[in-house]
């Protein structure tokens, strides 16, 4: 070793600016999120919707990095890791299930308990001593009102200390309603309540989870709204932008046994709108108050209350499938207690909210969120952006999540999306196919 | 009968148990890494007790002409250093550490000063970085021995920084006047300066066994570097975080150094809890008395409650008492002292 020349490593300085509201001091106290990349991981994850898998069907995804496999048995959903323990085939990929308790790898037979992920059996091969000695990682799942959720875990996370799904769901009404009162709106319906009915969809986001999340409760990002058909069609005022008034514009919620996260005060005097610049000559001209408040909770949960219109609510997931995608969820929620309700939610969903708000509205924020992205796919960006006054919502958020997440999921391996730049990829761009969030299974033809 | 083997079986507490054969009359370690145990040790000279572990089978003394800093009661007890041991019979020890721990294998890497920051009245940060191609592995607590550049003495500190961190490395050093490193980092160390580290060494490390109960840290001056070491490497492992109490002294506060870093792992963990004492002067905040008073009753509600002390032995006696009455089991307090070099 002493005949080696000594190297130093290459060194990369970077300098903080103490004008930023992110100076050094703050950055540092959400380097946890900083470090973030592949999400939080021991959290509960909306994986599928209920339609989307039917008795007997095998459909694969992938959270934070870890590739997981769902089976519907007997109406009941199974969730496994998508990964054989032999040699890292995925099962999904062309489900191979011989009773009702097992799903087999397709490709050398290793069987596994849908229940334990434990390795019951081998097919061509049923005495070999590893049978009965290991197992693949199973994860909780809840089904609730037409949607499937996992909880996606690190493989020695305790079965006994995973929480209640509601603790990594929005904050509820009418129980919050004296903590956070709406005098502008009625109470909010959760996906969790009775009769609840939801509508909604899920598509791959091209960029860092992060990037999506911080959008949605992000005050001076509406602008980018400014010029949409239904802000106009409705004659809704919606302001350029909102200041914040003061240090109570947001409360940090930190309950021991339930949901973490914040809420904004908004349309109350802790914030104001700003309806004119008048360097540019802009001003608001809608006529319609649209009254909303946006609030998130871990492990990235957005929940716009009022809105699109009274009654309902949206909320919005940001699920990490990689460092640099995520499938964004936008659901609506609606109690209906009869089957006429229910209809004319539906049609309404059709008709008017699927259009002109998950798509005309919302299409808008995914573009905005991977206009953000090269910024930030290298590192660079998390210690270079200038926030601003406006930004406290990002920062109060990343804070937070920094403080009360469960994990922080390790950079994927031996899954697609650890490397960018394999044949796989390209082949698969080449043949159509955008790097997705379901398994595409192999089909026989 | 000088040829009689011995067979020793080495039951590791991650379950693993190993074995292999020693002559009579032999030196038990010796034996030891010539048959590729993963024993810790250092010193191999019965001072740093590294290589401690407890006979449960067995007959093994202390060989002729050998000194083991093991108290009487100790030895008693069942202990025994392996560097100064030998076996008189076939023999069973329990090591506290798990099998995976020795195979950590201690080796020399160079690297590059990139600060050399005062922190507090007689504490110094010293930040390095390893050098291209250069790695090494060490567990949260163990400590590197440092060659004092132009002088070529051996200087003993454990990284506040983790695994992790690498190849960034950092250190809090006690300035003594007149000392060698002291003197080193005062007047000549600079940037990119060259260093010569070695290590990992020591027997005092985060036990992963332990990581889901309770954690107590009473750290004194810059016994405190292991124990942040230890807090990061619990913050960045999987699963809930286990409640922990670290109690940290100097004798002054301007002596205080760190207390940033403390503060900003409170906010990241909620279930950390710091009490900063000084043993004069205490301003606002600050607990008046050693790291040790302040632990008090109720702070051990498990039994099963691990304690992990750092500082001069003193200190490292008084809280061991003091936590055995609390109602922490012997077992579970490790501690390092620290020795102060000139």
């Amino acid at each position: 070793m002493s005949d080696q020349p000594i190297i130093r490593r290459r060194v990369v300085k970077h300098g903080i600016s103490d004008a930023r509201a992110n100076n050094a001091k703050t950055q540092s106290q959400y380097q946890p999120y900083k470090d973030a990349a592949w999400g939080f991981i021991n959290h509960w994850y909306p994986a599928l919707f209920s339609e989307e898998l039917a008795e007997d069907q095998v459909e694969g995804m992938m959270i934070c990095g870890v590739p997981l496999v769902l089976r519907r048995v007997n109406g009941k959903v199974y969730c496994l890791k998508d990964q054989c323990l032999h040699r890292g085939v995925r099962l999904s990929e062309k489900p191979m299930c011989f009773n009702k308790s097992t799903i087999s790898c397709w490709y050398h037979g290793f069987t596994f308990d849908l229940e334990t992920g434990d390795l019951v059996t081998i097919i061509a091969n049923p005495d070999d001593k590893l049978v009965g000695t290991t197992g693949i990682t199973s994860y909780p799942v809840q089904e609730v009102n037409g949607m499937i959720f996992v909880f996606v875990r690190e493989d020695d996370f305790p079965l006994d200390d995973v929480p209640p799904l509601a603790n990594d769901l929005p904050f509820r009404f009418p129980e919050n309603s004296e903590r956070f009162p709406h005098p502008l709106w009625p109470a909010s319906p959760s996906v969790l309540d009775e009769n609840a009915m939801i509508r909604g969809m899920h598509r791959t986001g091209y960029g860092n989870w992060r990037i999506a999340c911080e959008n949605g409760f992000d005050n001076a990002h509406i602008l980018v709204h400014k010029d949409n058909a239904i802000v106009h069609a409705m004659d809704w005022v919606l302001p350029l932008g909102i200041l914040p008034n003061g240090d109570d514009c947001i409360s940090v919620i930190e309950d021991e046994n339930g949901p973490k996260g914040l809420m904004q005060w908004l349309f109350t005097d802790k914030w104001q709108p700003v309806l004119e610049n008048q360097t540019l000559g802009l001003k608001v001209e809608g006529l319609n108050g649209r009254f909303y408040r946006t609030s998130v909770v871990l492990p990235g949960v957005l929940m716009v209350e009022n809105w699109p219109e009274e009654h309902v609510v949206q909320y919005e997931w940001y699920v990490p499938i990689t460092d640099d995608t995520h499938e964004y969820w936008e659901i609506l929620v609606r109690v209906c207690n009869t089957e006429d309700e229910r209809k004319k939610f539906q049609y309404r969903y059709d008709y008017m909210y699927k259009p002109l708000c998950l798509h005309g509205f919302n299409d808008c924020d995914l573009y905005a969120r991977e206009a953000m992205q090269n910024f930030y796919s290298d590192g660079t960006g998390w210690d270079e952006e200038q926030l601003v006054a406006t930004d406290v919502s990002p920062i109060t958020w990343r804070k937070m999540a920094s403080r009360w997440n469960r994990g922080i999921a390790k950079p994927g391996r031996g899954v697609a999306g650890a490397l960018k730049n394999t044949s796989l990829i390209f082949k698969d761009t080449a043949d159509g196919h955008r790097p997705g969030y379901k398994v595409r299974q192999i089909s026989e033809e | 009968m000088n040829e009689q083997l011995h067979q020793i079986t080495l039951n590791f507490a991650d379950g693993v148990t190993h074995q292999f054969s020693v002559a009579a009359g032999s030196n038990i370690l010796d034996a030891a890494i010539a048959a590729e145990m993963p024993v810790l040790y250092q010193c191999r000279s019965g001072g740093c007790s590294s290589c401690i572990c407890n006979l449960t089978q067995g007959e093994a003394v202390t060989q002729a002409g050998a000194s083991a800093s093991l108290l009487g009661s100790e030895f008693d007890a069942g202990q025994r250093l392996l560097c100064v041991s030998q076996a008189n019979s076939d023999c069973t020890f329990d090591m506290a550490y798990g099998s995976e721990v020795g195979s950590t294998a201690a080796r020399e890497v160079h690297a590059f000063i990139d600060s050399v920051e005062r922190i507090g009245s007689n504490v110094m940060k010293l930040t390095v970085e390893l050098a291209e191609g250069e790695w090494l592995e060490f567990r949260p607590g163990q400590f590197m021995q440092i060659v004092v550049p132009g002088l070529g003495v051996l200087r003993s500190y454990s990284p506040s920084s983790t695994q992790v961190n690498l190849p960034k490395m950092e250190f809090l050093i006690r300035l003594l006047p007149g000392g060698a490193m002291s003197t080193f980092l005062e007047n000549e160390a600079g940037t990119d300066h060259v260093l010569t580290l070695s290590g990992p060494y020591g027997a005092f490390f985060l036990r992963d066994e332990h990581k889901r109960v309770p954690h107590i840290f009473v750290a004194g001056g810059t016994g405190l570097a292991p124990i942040l070491s230890m807090i990061d490497t619990l913050r960045q492992s999987s699963g809930r975080k286990p409640p922990m109490l670290l109690s940290f002294g100097c004798a002054v506060p301007e002596a205080l150094f760190s207390q940033e870093d403390i503060e900003l792992r409170q906010q990241w963990l909620p279930s950390l809890e710091a009490r900063i004492c000084v043993d004069r002067e205490a301003t606002e905040g600050l607990h008046l008395g050693s790291p040790v008073s302040a632990l008090r009753e109720g702070d051990v509600s498990n039994p099963d409650t691990v304690a992990y002390l750092c500082g001069p032995q003193p200190m490292i006696d008084a809280a061991t008492q003091r936590l055995i009455e609390l109602g922490v089991k012997a077992q579970n307090i490790f501690a390092e002292q620290f020795v102060a070099s000139h």
